[in-house]
């Protein structure tokens, strides 16, 4: 009797153990996801060192897009027209432009920042989903929805 | 017997042996025994009955707590500690010019706060933010120093968390704070007295992305601007103020470690590429510039419209406004100003006007080319006397003299022979009266009075026909006249935004056409009777090389008092090369102060522009182009 009440006790302390052991590590992974959410949208102290490698995505983005800026700034009509008057290049005239033929020439294409939207293929014979499962999968699906409801519910 | 003494001669200092067990009963206290036995369970069951009990009262207590009608307050209270409301802004969207250089991006700036438990030194703080922050736009004044050091004052009395003390900080600006803050923290730990330790301890900061325009004012009155609230502010910033946004988003984050979530992957605002062409615009506001000091105009407007799509390659207006200094505004935008000239601001446009008059009667059948008029240097209508811009008389004219030499008499006949209700009909399918839809904020209606208003008068058919007692936007013009000039008689509508980037695809919609007020037989030969208007007079507009069709226009400016002689709306509408209008140009000077002509100083201006728009766009002159077509 008591080696098996020992045994409970022995088994319910393992439990207890990974139990702890599993808690502790996700509480630790949680706190560090915390610090990065902090670090990218909390405040920071001035004298606060952040070169522990692991940069957020957001925090390159921002920085990507202040050197896009300083960019576009290094190569503003203003700069370059600056660097234009320093190397004594002048605007031609249209007088002095010779014009010649050129077989297959592609006129400038305005900027392609992306490609255009991928037309949508709309096949008329596909059958409806809806008329294709079982019973089964009518009652996982009102359960997933019903599941994704409450989930969307909670704050 | 024998154990027995044997056990009882133990030497001293063994150990004594247990006592065998004896057979015989010991002796025992069994009153004593019980009694304590009974007091110790007396005061276990007493033990077992308070823990009992206050396990039973804390489940009450519990049971209590959660039908109380302080639960809600409780719930609310707990929440309020166990998560955090955050609202995360994506990045705004860019805005580049056709060629993909970027007009409107984003840059860091910090906003700078102290957490007031951690401040050790308020003096310290608020003296480096003011030396540091010398220079900056918004804490450049002398009282920003007691300011600062009476805001953490307040705040440590109060007990507040964190107080902002300073927003759009620059990389540069931070960058100094931090090395003061090193400074601070290596100082020698001795006795500074009532001063205290200097320490920048407390101070931190933020980064956020913040509207940046790379080329200053270049385009601001077509980009607009944002404000400190992030907010689109006029231009394409105010117009596509939801696209380039995106969807900010709230979301409640947990103190609890177990339940951290992910921030959501926020969708950035779209991306807008613009028909502007940088070159052009940069050339048309120089050009500008240098008209307006030439001719000490008030103000000015410059549109260069592709007549074919619609598509605007440059709107060049005064004033301009650095963007990036948006807080200049109310200094450089006074007496009501618009913020753009060219979508805004409504005016009698004169002789220009007479592009769209003689195009209806032509569209109409009144007149044809070789319909003759003697002018006699006026004409009666509605009970005015109408007389032409030199007073004089210009006798036996065709159509093209009567544009070629702006003669008003003519035109108010040309009017009268379509009839109000069909020219009245022509300037609505123009679009005059309504707002031409450009896309871009705070268009202006002008204004057209119709037969059947109380305010119009049959006089105003004769004013109107020369462009007199009617109120146009100049964006209202260029969309008119792109009818006649693109020679296909459709009007298309003008537009700044030729392609909008969103969720990784590139949508570019197609030019609209918002009506054809004329056949494209009329727009042919009206492109040719002004282009041989032009050729006939020696016009100041004409580009050599290119052949060029257009009118000028100088219109009297009303006052109070009646319309004044001395001030004019200067302008010139033209477009080219007639065979292949690639362009449209647009010049308007508001009270030009060296000649009230638009023939004098509005038309040196569009030819400046043109000569310089072919190099920008390539456009070969006519006889390359037509020795290439022979070759």
């Amino acid at each position: 009797m008591i080696g098996v009440i020992l045994l409970i006790l022995v088994c319910a302390a393992i439990v207890a153990g990974i139990y702890l052991n599993v808690t502790a590590r996700a509480a630790a992974v949680g706190r560090q996801i915390q610090e990065m959410q902090v670090r990218v949208y909390g405040y920071h102290y001035l004298t606060s060192d952040e070169g522990d490698g692991i940069v957020p995505i957001e925090e390159l983005e921002q920085k990507i897009a202040n050197l896009t800026s300083q960019l576009a700034n290094l190569t503003s009509y203003q700069v370059m027209q600056e660097r234009v008057k320093d190397l004594n290049l002048e605007p031609i005239d249209a007088e002095h432009i010779q014009y010649m033929e050129v077989p297959g020439y592609i006129d400038r294409q305005t900027t392609s920042l992306a490609p255009p939207p991928e037309p949508i293929v709309v096949n008329a014979y596909s059958i409806d989903p809806q008329f294709k499962e079982s019973l089964f999968d009518w009652v996982v699906n009102q359960v997933n929805l019903a599941a994704r409801y409450f989930n969307e519910v909670q704050p | 017997m024998r154990r027995y003494l044997a056990d009882q001669v133990v030497s001293a200092g063994r150990i004594r042996r247990k006592q065998p067990a004896s057979k015989t009963p010991e002796i025992t206290h069994s009153a004593n025994e019980k009694a304590g036995q009974s007091l110790t369970g007396w005061r276990f069951n007493l033990l077992g009955i308070l823990f009992l009990f206050a396990g039973v009262m804390v489940i009450v207590q519990l049971v209590r707590l959660q039908f109380s009608p302080e639960r809600n307050e409780f719930v609310s209270q707990g929440e309020q500690y166990s998560r955090t409301l955050h609202i995360f802004y994506p990045p705004r969207g860019d805005i580049y010019d056709r060629w993909g250089r970027l007009l409107a991006g984003s840059t860091l700036v910090y906003e700078v706060g102290v957490q007031v438990g951690d401040v050790v030194n308020a003096d310290t703080v608020a003296f480096a933010l003011s030396k540091v922050l010398v220079d900056h736009p918004e804490y450049d004044y002398p009282e920003y120093y007691d300011e600062v050091f009476s805001v953490i004052h307040k705040a440590q009395i109060s007990g507040t968390a964190y107080v902002q003390l300073a927003d759009f900080v620059t990389p540069q600006e931070l960058t100094q704070l931090q090395e003061w803050a090193r400074n601070y923290a290596n100082l020698p730990n001795v006795d500074y007295g009532e001063a205290g330790q200097p320490s920048l301890d407390g101070l931190v900061y933020r980064p956020r992305l913040q509207r940046y325009y790379p080329e200053d004012e270049l385009g601001a009155n077509i980009l607009g601007f944002v404000n400190r609230e992030g907010t689109g502010m006029f231009g394409v910033e105010a117009e596509f103020n939801d696209l380039l946004a995106g969807a900010p988003q709230s979301v409640w984050m947990t103190l609890d470690p177990y339940q951290v979530s992910e921030i959501p992957q926020l969708k950035a605002g779209a991306d807008l590429v613009l028909t502007i062409d940088r070159e052009i615009q940069a050339t048309a506001e120089e050009v500008l510039n240098n008209a307006l000091d030439d001719s000490g105009a008030d103000g000015g407007v410059i549109l260069v419209m592709d007549p074919n799509t619609g598509e605007m390659l440059a709107i060049a207006t005064t004033p301009r406004l650095n963007p990036n200094e948006y807080w200049n505004y109310a200094s450089v935008f006074t007496d009501n100003t618009p913020y753009n000239r060219a979508i805004s601001q409504d005016y009698e446009p004169g002789s220009v006007f007479k592009v769209l008059t003689m195009a209806a009667a032509l569209d109409d059948g009144a007149v044809t080319l070789d319909t003759e008029f003697v002018d006699t240097g006026s004409i009666q209508i509605g009970g005015i006397t109408i007389h032409n811009w030199d007073w004089g008389a210009w006798g036996p004219q065709n159509m093209e003299g009567c544009l070629a030499h702006s003669l008003n008499v003519c035109l108010t006949w040309v009017a009268s022979e379509l009839g109000a209700g069909p020219f009245y009909q022509y300037l609505q399918d123009f679009g005059f009266g309504r707002t031409t839809g450009i896309d871009l904020a705070s268009e202006a209606p002008g204004r057209l009075k119709l037969p059947g208003d109380t305010d119009w008068y049959e006089a105003e058919l004769g004013t109107n026909s020369f462009g007199q007692g009617i109120a146009v936007t100049p964006i209202q013009m260029v969309m008119a006249i792109s009818s006649v000039a693109n020679g296909k008689g459709e009007m298309m509508m003008p537009h700044v935004m030729r392609s909008l980037v969103r969720d990784g695809f590139q949508y570019t919609p197609t030019p609209q056409v918002m009506g054809q007020p004329i056949s494209e037989d009329t727009a042919h030969t009206l492109t040719e009777l002004l282009a041989r208007s032009l050729e006939g007079e020696s016009s100041d507009a004409l580009v050599e090389g290119y052949r060029v069709a257009g009118k000028t226009g100088t219109a009297e400016i009303a006052t109070p008092t009646g319309y004044s002689t001395s001030e004019t709306n200067a302008s010139f509408v033209g477009w080219g090369p007639v065979d292949n209008p690639r362009f449209l140009v647009y010049v308007w000077l508001e009270k030009p102060q060296s000649s009230p002509w638009g023939s004098v100083v509005a038309t040196p201006v569009f030819r400046e522009m043109v000569e310089r728009l072919v190099v920008l766009m390539d456009i070969p002159p006519d006889g390359v182009l037509q020795g290439l077509s022979d070759y």
